[in-house]
């Protein structure tokens, strides 16, 4: 200790060059960080801001000499055919990323309640066999999921977009939602039952609202999955106007290879809904996170 | 053991969506997928059709060509990704720790790229390493690096890295997540109790904030690695796998075996010697997760 004090004059400016190293070295490392992140979104933009005769020339206009809405607009003109595929699309989209969302939502909340709070036979293997599902591939599901969806007749439809989403949904969903309920004391829902309440009004007045940083994070999680999901509905479905945002956008513009402004605008719209709902929402994904997954 | 699952038959009630939806999607599909590997299929999905093989599909992967190239592929795609996703990942969280001005926005910028599609990350590259009007190949040229523009996809020795880049565009942010919750985990005490002793920042690093983080490092390579060995969009909708096969992964592969050249079979043997491959990366996994439980349990 007294030498810690003897020395600690003669250290402390070195130490905080030392420091200040560090610090501006994670300054370097950001910007870097940042370059990398945006520049490719801000050229996607530019792109897409540009007629297709200026978006092809060489050397590249760096700011387009005569910006222009048109990719956007032909897009959500429901007018012409482009538009209303596009909108269609969209429309898909939403569709089957919210129905989702509402599914996985209703599914994982009771299954990561048990998880967390009755000890059953079987739980722990059960648990481990719902976390396992993210271990595998889709591509391993889709042809025996293709000739299920075929013999229940789903192929085609949204549902069985749903049904598959569902099950990468729940994974994370029910494990962020355990860790959730664990950090609850069970003594506030004796409590409750004591005062009367049955199991279930315990569990809908006293442990739902504690965890709905957990469910918003898991609907978030659902929900941007569900969104940009390509394999299972680039093979399940085939009919035009059932084609969800990905999808669609490629098959699109594998016909029309070189309309890239066109091209970018899609792109940009198709990230638009996810990127505001997680950036509107992000503080209870990284909460749930902490407090879910991570802490324990 | 029944009558104790009778006893608890209510508890299963709440489990009993989640499994039944599992079950359609996950395990019927496992066990179609064994058999399938046994058979020979014509193409079309006329699998009525299919006559018992034995063991010729798994033979036929492992004597051929392509299987070694797809699976060395496999290897630098994953190992590439993972490793480099999560460095970047892990430095932006600790260089974001501390409160600075504007620190909110920029971790919002920061991961957005791992919000968007990886079908709209994949056309927003394919357009920056375009051969004829990328912007990469302008700068190069611009700047007197190149004389022309670089085929970065179109190039057998390029495009796996260039795939590698965008790859991990979309997935540090992963990381970077993952261990800005872990690093709030760290006790504040720890930390000034280690530099009242005289610790310099980087042996705070390593002696206490590491530790603390060590199973979150554990789990978010895991998830990971496991993501990019199951990835299949940058690649598909870059390259398709090509040029001469130099960007197939085994995912794409499989793909390409069944939907493409219709030999449900040989892509179905692919898939469970995936599958073996994946088990042994779950355990690790599983042990990752549990190791939490079992150290709490014993504190």
């Amino acid at each position: 200790m007294t030498a810690t004090a003897e020395t600690a004059p003669r250290d402390r400016p070195r130490r905080r060059i030392r420091v200040e190293g560090w610090r501006w070295a994670g300054r370097v490392f950001l910007v870097f960080m940042l370059l990398y992140t945006a520049l490719p979104m801000i050229w996607m933009l530019i792109t897409s801001i540009k007629s297709g005769f200026a978006a092809t020339q060489f050397p590249p206009q760096w700011w387009p000499d005569e910006p222009t809405l048109a990719s956007y607009q032909k897009l959500l003109d429901p007018q012409n055919s482009v538009g209303q595929d596009f909108l269609r699309f969209f429309w898909n989209s939403l569709f089957v990323s919210t129905v989702t969302t509402i599914l996985s939502v209703i599914v994982a909340v009771p299954a990561a309640y048990a998880f967390s709070r009755f000890s059953f036979p079987g739980r722990n293997f059960l648990f481990f066999a719902v976390l396992l599902r993210n271990m595998f591939p889709a591509v391993i599901f889709l042809v025996p999921l293709f000739i299920l969806m075929r013999a229940i007749g789903l192929v085609n439809t949204h549902g069985s977009l749903v049904l598959t989403y569902l099950t990468f949904g729940l994974p994370l969903a029910i494990w962020l939602l355990k860790g959730f309920y664990d950090n609850i004391p069970v003594q506030l829902e004796q409590a409750a039952r004591i005062d009367g309440a049955t199991r279930f009004q315990a569990f809908i007045l006293i442990v739902m609202p504690l965890s709905t940083p957990g469910i918003i994070a898991t609907a978030i999680y659902s929900f941007i999955g569900a969104w940009n999901e390509y394999i299972y509905a680039y093979t399940f479905l085939s009919k035009n106007d059932q084609l969800t945002l990905p999808v669609g956008i490629q098959r699109f513009f594998s016909e029309n290879t070189t309309d890239f402004p066109g091209l970018m605008a899609a792109s940009f719209m198709m990230s638009v809904p996810v990127v505001v709902l997680f950036l509107v929402l992000q503080r209870y994904f990284v909460r749930a996170l902490t407090e879910g997954a991570v802490k324990h | 053991m029944l009558r104790e699952v009778w006893e608890h038959r209510a508890d299963y009630a709440y489990v009993l969506p989640a499994i039944t939806v599992m079950l359609i999607v996950i395990a019927y599909p496992i066990y179609y997928t064994i058999e399938l590997s046994f058979f020979k299929t014509p193409p079309g999905l006329q699998l009525r059709d299919k006559s018992f093989i034995g063991f010729d599909n798994y033979t036929a992967i492992l004597t051929s060509e392509v299987f070694w190239k797809v699976t060395w592929n496999t290897l630098i795609w994953t190992l590439g990704s993972t490793l480099i996703s999560f460095v970047l990942g892990f430095g932006a969280a600790l260089a974001l720790h501390r409160d600075f001005v504007g620190r909110g926005v920029l971790r919002a910028i920061l991961i957005i790229p791992w919000v968007i599609s990886a079908v709209a990350a994949s056309y927003i590259w394919k357009w920056i390493y375009h051969s004829d009007f990328g912007i990469i190949g302008a700068v190069l040229v611009g700047l007197g690096l190149a004389d022309r523009p670089p085929n970065f996809i179109d190039n057998v020795s390029t495009v796996l890295p260039s795939l590698i880049v965008v790859n991990i565009w979309r997935e540090f942010p992963f990381a970077m997540i993952m261990m800005m919750a872990g690093l709030q985990t760290v006790p504040e005490q720890l930390l000034r109790a280690a530099e009242v002793d005289g610790a310099n920042a980087w042996q705070r690093f390593w002696h206490v904030t590491f530790p603390h983080l060590r199973n979150v490092s554990t789990v978010t390579i895991l998830l990971l690695a496991v993501a990019n060995f199951n990835s299949f969009i940058i690649p598909w909708i870059m390259t398709g796998g090509g040029p001469s096969n130099a960007s197939h992964i085994w995912i794409t592969h499989i793909y390409e075996l069944a939907f493409g050249r219709q030999r449900w079979g040989v892509a179905s043997a692919y898939s469970v010697l995936l599958f073996l491959i994946l088990m042994m990366l779950g355990y690790f996994y599983v042990r990752a997760l549990t190791g939490n439980e079992r150290k709490e349990g014993g504190a």
